[in-house]
């Protein structure tokens, strides 16, 4: 750590810790209740836990990011940001808006559109906050030493996300514009501009942990983020084969969705080589750790299994089945959990002065996370599979076909177990780090 | 192999170049839906029933065009598949119709909301979707009370010896032929131990009969009660 405003970070990373931990309760509400206990019905309906589960993994990403770009804006800037006060007012702000969202939807106070519940009048307040933390950043390089690439695509990723929010805010009466507008958004956002801040992120992480050249790392990330807009704008297809949009989507969709996994084999591959190319021993091993398990899991949760069901032939069947849980879960597990728990497994040791990153509870909690997450895929897939099977193709009846499934959710929530052990181990972890009083110009 | 600035154009061009094919084809979409998704009939009241379906969150258990939570059944095709009285009494009394089995949130809508949501719901059924939902292709006799249509004339199910009103209501608890719902025992046989007369009573009220009975008052017509009955007394097993 160069710079004590990083040390703002420390507290975006402590709502994630937090906002992730509430959103794995809600998960376990939502899988119980797949099985047949729904004793919460009254309190917490089905619609209530699933916006409430989907809307906390968005603020504990979003927090993420924005703790990411506090840390590292500074130290790719060379200087501090601009206005710490600012800072803490946005992340304040950030959690207000955030905590009312939450709670209003246990009274019925949302938007009923998948993902982006949160209802207008705080949209708003989300849109004058973000453009604060941009305004923040922005300066920060602006009135920086050096401009350098990794925080030029960080600023360009955290930018255009802001822009994209917009589109979902655009009124209208029409279910299949509603629809339309709403994969501008979050299509656009999780497979194309938060790429950048993914792709950002993991380039400043593998320099800092690989001592690799900056130049190639870069020039690398660039051909990456090149290839991810280059499938994904147009694949954004994917979404309008059936929403009552033109037959040409399913030509342009199936065929750049299925250019969509190169991207993430491309990152997988480059960030395994510039790990084997730094012969750096590195003095933070888990968050390398961490940072390889992004790339590789990204591939197959967003890369293979969104390619397993994106061509339309098949997607024709699997469209809104649980199939679509099955691969929404580990691409933002792989994708964009991984990656921020590697960023703050990287960071603690520095923000804070202790050094526990390697300690074997954050190493059981890597470990037990991601089996447990790739346990829980496996789960969906096959409550997926036989959900498409009886119910899709064999015309069994919907209640039918789920009591047929049930079985598979209780696979599901002994994962989801395994899972939440490593989550609470790296919290556990987190909170041993204690509060941000790290020294600075520390060696990394 | 590339240069760093030979990589940063090629994000750059190629992410320009694709954004703006993605804002024509974008232009060209919007002057294609109302064609294809009937815009014609989108009515005032479909209009109000489709902001009320979001107001009440029907995406955060049931999908709508696919899209939504995959924890209720898919409604684009549900008005074709259940009909209008039985749309109307679920949404009256959303806990009436499944005894014992998941819950939908109880909304109290008023009448007028009501009609909205019904007609909301029968405009969604009627948008060209390039084929979703599809037909289940594993069986021939499939049941329309999956998630397809009832367009298949030679089934069992849509044979002529069925009333509307059991195709659309009955089968949602009840099988015949092993088609249909498993909340309800199946009514294969249900001729051989119930006469015309206690099946008409039934069907006015199970709860005078049997107190206890998990089945609801359905929202029947006099005439719906004794074509059902008519039709049930003759069911005497070995319907497949």
């Amino acid at each position: 750590m160069k710079y004590s405003s990083q040390r703002v970070a420390y507290w975006f990373f402590a709502v994630c810790m937090l906002l992730f931990s509430l959103q794995l309760v809600y998960g376990f509400i939502l899988g119980f209740a797949h099985m047949g206990y729904d004793g919460l019905h009254e309190l917490i309906p089905f619609n209530v836990a699933r916006s409430t589960h989907t809307n906390l993994l968005v603020m504990w990403l979003l927090s993420g990011f924005m703790g990411a770009a506090y840390y590292i804006v500074p130290e790719e800037a060379d200087r501090e940001i601009i206005s710490v006060r600012w800072a803490y007012i946005q992340l304040i702000a950030f959690v207000v808006v955030g905590v009312t969202a939450i709670i209003g939807f246990h009274f019925q106070w949302w938007e009923g559109r998948k993902f982006l519940e949160i209802p207008r009048p705080l949209d708003y307040l989300v849109v004058v906050d973000v453009l604060l933390f941009i305004g923040l950043i922005g300066g920060t390089i602006w009135k920086g030493k050096r401009y350098t690439t990794t925080s030029i695509v960080l600023f360009f990723g955290l930018l255009t996300a802001a822009l994209l929010y917009l589109p979902g805010m655009i009124e209208t009466d029409h279910q299949t514009h509603d629809s339309y507008w709403r994969w501008w958004v979050v299509h656009l956002w999780v497979e194309g501009v938060w790429e950048l801040i993914m792709g950002a992120i993991m380039s400043f992480l593998l320099i800092k942990l690989t001592g690799v050249d900056r130049e190639i790392i870069e020039k690398w990330l660039y051909i990456i983020v090149g290839f991810t807009f280059l499938s994904g704008i147009l694949g954004t297809g994917h979404h309008y084969y059936y929403i009552g949009t033109p037959k040409y989507w399913l030509m342009i969709g199936g065929i750049f969705s299925a250019l969509e996994p190169i991207a993430f084999f491309g990152m997988a591959i480059y960030a395994i080589a510039m790990a084997k190319k730094g012969g750096k021993n590195p003095t933070n091993k888990t968050a390398l750790l961490w940072t390889l398990g992004t790339a590789i899991m990204s591939f197959v949760g967003a890369g293979l299994l969104g390619f397993a069901h994106t061509l339309p032939q098949v997607n024709m069947y699997t469209h809104g089945t649980l199939v679509t849980a099955m691969h929404g879960h580990l691409a933002f597990w792989g994708a964009y959990a991984c990656l921020i728990l590697a960023i703050i497994t990287y960071s603690m040791p520095l923000l804070t002065g202790r050094k526990l990153q390697d300690s074997s509870i954050n190493i059981f909690a890597f470990w037990t996370s991601n089996i447990g997450m790739v346990s829980m895929t496996v789960a969906f897939g096959i409550a997926g599979i036989a959900q498409v099977y009886l119910e899709r193709k064999m015309g069994l009846d919907f209640l039918h076909v789920q009591k047929e499934i049930e079985i598979h959710f209780f696979g599901l929530v002994l994962a989801a177990s395994l899972f939440t052990m490593g989550i609470v181990a790296f919290v556990y972890n987190f909170v041993r780090f204690g509060s941000p009083v790290g020294r600075l110009n520390e060696v990394e | 192999m590339l240069s760093k600035s030979q990589a940063k154009a090629f994000f750059v061009v190629g992410t320009t170049a694709f954004s703006l094919i993605f804002i024509g084809l974008t232009i060209d979409t919007f002057q294609r839906i109302p064609e294809q998704t009937n815009q014609k009939e989108m009515t005032l009241d479909v209009v109000r029933g489709k902001h009320l379906f979001d107001k009440s969150n029907c995406m955060g258990c049931h999908t709508i065009l696919g899209e939504g939570a995959y924890y209720a059944p898919e409604l684009t095709k549900v008005f074709e598949r259940r009909g209008e009285v039985f749309i109307k009494e679920i949404l009256k009394a959303p806990q009436s119709m499944y005894p014992g089995q998941r819950k939908m949130t109880k909304y109290n809508f008023n009448e007028q909301e009501i009609n909205d949501l019904t007609a909301f719901l029968r405009w969604i059924g009627t948008l060209d979707l390039n084929g979703f939902p599809p037909e289940p292709d594993l069986v021939k006799s499939a049941s329309p009370t999956a998630i397809g249509s009832t367009t298949m004339e030679d089934t069992i199910v849509n044979s002529k010896n069925r009333p509307t009103v059991f195709n659309q209501m009955c089968v949602a608890c009840h099988s015949l032929g092993g088609q249909g719902g498993q909340v309800g025992p199946a009514l294969d046989s249900i001729g051989s131990t119930r006469d015309i007369i206690y099946l008409t009573k039934w069907l006015k009220d199970p709860m005078q009969i049997k107190s206890n009975s998990a089945m609801p008052k359905l929202p029947l017509s006099e005439e719906d009660i004794i074509e059902l009955a008519a039709f049930l007394s003759k069911l005497k097993g070995g319907e497949k």
